[in-house]
């Protein structure tokens, strides 16, 4: 069965999308992607659906994300949990050929309503990428990059000449962020030292310091540890068990470990772009309901 | 052929061999360094070693050269030493020394028989097509060696049997122009020194696939030092014929006190020493003025055209212009100028028409490196800006143009260059006298005022000299008759003007890198 999953075309996947899945022989079941939980949603996404021009990348997803917790995507390459968790911030807006329906929900807003500020949202939903990106500036400006362009931190010659230069509040924000994002006990003694100096899974930490100073309520990480060794690696999982005591933390990821490891429920993409199982990270890796599931969690397929 | 008789090779014998190999290398490569230095006159043909002269050493080093070659080639063949040749030298090379025989064998029936057009076009092809097929089939240590072992032999036989000496011209009856020795021997020993490089280096490691490996290094690290030494050897050449100008009635003191005439004079009647001040003062103008009006706007079209505008046909479009724009002949924009911007500038040469010509000749280099430098800006950087919520343009001012700040500067180094040296548009848009009295003084003529315009400058209104404009004038027009001399020293000061504009500009584009990365 999982080879024929693997060959499957996806021109096969969209015809008998949904309901039907007659190779595997199994049917999506609505109820296994009803995940109950207690607290709030950070995040509610109904019926979302994205096309990269005609390629149908997701595929009428619902789903809630409950707010200060780890909520893990798994799945294969190419079965759109990336693009996903871009439409939780809007940043498939930069993609020409993306086209997104239906709503998601950010604090009882739908995002994809016309007068949407993208500088709020990004504000509130922030996101960390795969390969470390800092920008080619210190360490401090790194950090400060997000207040000061938002003009939360106002350090400019204006500033200082009217008497009202936020330097302590731009020092405040990056000791803030450092030490939250495990990074400042490293770096304090050189802040001002270009922030590319600094190894990959340091550069990675400061992308999430960089994300936190502009305080957000959600932070968006795609695979953030895939491109760094295992010690980095470790350091990246403890922060985001540490971050979700304060933020709900959306991740994706390739490593099915570290989804066990670091989430407390996780949603499992299959090819098609479809969500067919979303639980509690144990009962997804312990039981779940799909055979599919089982068999990509139990390294069979995928 | 080799690999038969390899258990009879003794390591000793291979070390000769390499030394063999190796010796004729350093050799080839003292003779290609004396081929540019003889080329550039700063070694003479006559130049005498223990009696002998230049010539005759370069015969002696190509005879030793091309009978070490040929003997190596026959020795790894026959088995005497064990190296890896392939079995066929191959038609990559075969066609190599098919140009070579090509040139060889057209000349040689050309000199020896003095045959028509026709016949030495067909004395070529077939020395190149015998030439081509020989070496392709035979076995590489052979093709690789002999042909450049019998061509070093004939010409060290030649060079050292003096048939070819100082005093030889050839004369083609078919042409005006006559050859002499001292050019022809230079460049036939540059040329067939990179073979002999080539073939020694693969001499060397044993043929094979080390062999063509040294060979193509060696050929290509001799190519480039031989570029950098044509550099030097032009601009020394140049500082040795201006120097004497430039520093014609210097004085040195007392004290700090420098006084350099030529650099600091006019050209004025009854004065002792003329010089070049007004038309230095005349192209740093020119050059700043370009840059001040060239290097927004290109900026800023670059960025619109990468950050703003859909890809498409009309940015393709756009592209094809620019790229049309900055090979577009200078005369043609000068025209341009002299049609189009001198009648509204008060309908006389003016350096404010200079300064604008010049600028649209900057123009389309400035969009396209400042293009290139802003697409290599990697996207992860205005992708982490975004999801920041920083907005579009705040991007580009913060991020993605600090990053790309070093590549904008190289064009605007490059650019400059040419614009420094431009003659024709100054020709046609601000040449007054070319030989002035005084310089213009730019700074000291602006005006303020209570009305508009609020400020004028009289001065960017009159016409001015320039280095290039005065050399041009200097050397070819003979209106002045201040010598060729003056114009040398004309061509070291816009050298070191051109010179001085790169050092801004490099130490500049050290600044925007180390902001990038300490």
């Amino acid at each position: 069965m999982s080879e024929q999953t693997v060959t499957r075309t996806d021109e096969e996947q969209r015809s008998n999308s949904l309901t039907v899945d007659a190779e595997s022989d199994e049917r999506l079941v609505d109820s296994w992607t009803e995940y109950e939980f207690e607290g709030e949603a950070a995040i509610t996404v109904e019926d979302l659906d994205v096309y990269y021009g005609d390629d149908h990348a997701i595929d009428s997803i619902s789903m809630e994300i409950p707010e200060r917790s780890v909520t893990a995507l798994i799945g294969p390459s190419g079965c759109g949990k990336s693009t996903f968790l871009r439409c939780l911030n809007r940043m498939n807006d930069r993609i020409d050929s993306a086209r997104v329906e239906g709503t998601v929900e950010v604090d009882d807003e739908n995002i994809y309503e016309g007068d949407t500020d993208l500088v709020q949202l990004r504000k509130r939903v922030g996101m960390v990428f795969q390969s470390p990106n800092p920008f080619p500036k210190s360490i401090r400006e790194n950090v400060s990059y997000g207040p000061r362009k938002h003009g939360d931190v106002n350090v400019g010659l204006l500033g200082r000449l009217l008497g009202n230069d936020d330097r302590d509040v731009e020092r405040e924000i990056v000791e803030r962020s450092l030490e939250q994002a495990a990074l400042w006990d490293e770096v304090s003694d050189r802040l001002d030292d270009n922030a590319l100096g600094l190894s990959g899974g340091q550069q990675q930490r400061l992308c999430i310091a960089r994300c936190l100073a502009v305080d957000p309520d959600v932070i968006l990480m795609d695979e953030p540890a895939s491109a760094l060794d295992p010690v980095a690696t470790a350091k990246i999982e403890d922060l985001i068990e540490d971050l979700a005591e304060e933020y709900t933390v959306v991740v994706v990821t390739h490593n099915m470990q570290q989804a066990a490891r670091i989430s407390d429920q996780t949603a499992v993409f299959l090819t098609g772009g479809q969500l067919v199982e979303y639980d509690d990270t144990d009962k997804i890796f312990e039981n779940p309901e799909s055979d599919r599931v089982e068999d990509y969690v139990t390294g069979k397929f995928g | 052929m080799s690999g038969e008789t390899a258990s009879r090779t003794a390591a000793p014998a291979v070390d000769a061999f390499d030394r063999v190999a190796l010796g004729i290398v350093g050799l080839a490569i003292v003779t290609f360094l004396l081929g540019w230095t003889t080329l550039f006159e700063r070694t003479s043909p006559d130049t005498a070693v223990a009696g002998i002269s230049l010539f005759a050493l370069f015969g002696a080093a190509f005879l030793f050269a091309g009978v070490g070659l040929i003997a190596s080639g026959i020795a790894s063949n026959v088995g005497l030493f064990e190296t890896t040749a392939d079995r066929y030298t191959g038609l990559g090379t075969g066609v190599g020394f098919g140009v070579v025989g090509f040139a060889t064998g057209g000349l040689v029936a050309t000199i020896l028989f003095g045959v028509g057009a026709t016949g030495n076009v067909l004395a070529g092809l077939a020395v190149a097509l015998v030439a081509t097929v020989a070496v392709a089939v035979l076995p590489e240590d052979l093709g690789t060696t002999l042909p450049v072992g019998l061509l070093a032999v004939v010409w060290g036989a030649l060079l050292a049997a003096g048939l070819v000496d100082v005093g030889w011209v050839w004369d083609p009856p078919s042409l005006d122009a006559a050859f002499h020795a001292d050019v022809v021997v230079p460049l036939v020993t540059i040329a067939l020194s990179l073979l002999v490089v080539w073939s020694g280096a693969i001499v060397s490691e044993g043929f094979g696939s080390q062999g063509r490996q040294n060979g193509a290094y060696m050929l290509i690290g001799l190519n480039a030092f031989g570029m950098i030494a044509v550099l030097l050897l032009l601009i020394l050449f140049v500082v040795r014929k201006g120097l004497p100008k430039l520093l014609e009635g210097a004085q040195l003191g007392p004290g700090l006190n420098v006084s350099v005439p030529f650099i600091t004079n006019g050209v004025m009647m009854g004065q002792q020493y003329n010089g070049v001040y007004p038309a230095i003062v005349g192209t740093v103008w020119l050059v700043i003025g370009a840059v001040v009006l060239a290097v927004p706007m290109g900026i800023g079209a670059a960025v619109f055209l990468t950050e703003y505008a859909e890809q498409g046909r009309f940015t393709a479009v756009i592209e094809t212009a620019t790229n049309a724009l900055w090979s577009t002949p200078s005369i043609v924009y000068g025209l341009f100028g002299y049609a189009f911007l001198v009648p509204r500038f008060g309908n006389t040469d003016s350096l404010l028409a200079g300064m604008f010509v010049l600028g649209f000749m900057l123009l389309p280099l400035v969009v396209i490196t400042s293009r290139e430098s802003i697409k290599s800006v990697p996207d992860e950087y205005r992708d982490a800006s975004a999801a920041l919520g920083v907005n579009q343009w705040q991007t580009i001012r913060s991020v993605v143009l600090p990053a790309a700040m070093p590549g904008v500067v190289t064009g605007v180094i490059l650019g400059v260059g040419r614009i420094a040296g431009e003659t024709a548009p100054i020709l046609l848009v601000t040449a007054g006298s070319p030989t002035p009295s005084r310089a213009r003084s730019v700074l000291g003529s602006f005006q303020f005022m209570a009305t508009p315009p609020f400020v004028k400058n009289e001065t960017l209104l009159q016409a001015s000299s320039a280095l290039p404009y005065q050399l041009y004038a200097v050397i070819s027009t003979g209106a002045v008759d201040l010598g060729e001399s003056f114009g040398w020293g004309t061509a070291l000061v816009l050298l070191l003007v051109v010179l001085g504009f790169y050092a801004i500009g490099i130490a500049s584009r050290i600044y925007f890198r180390r902001k990038l990365h300490q």
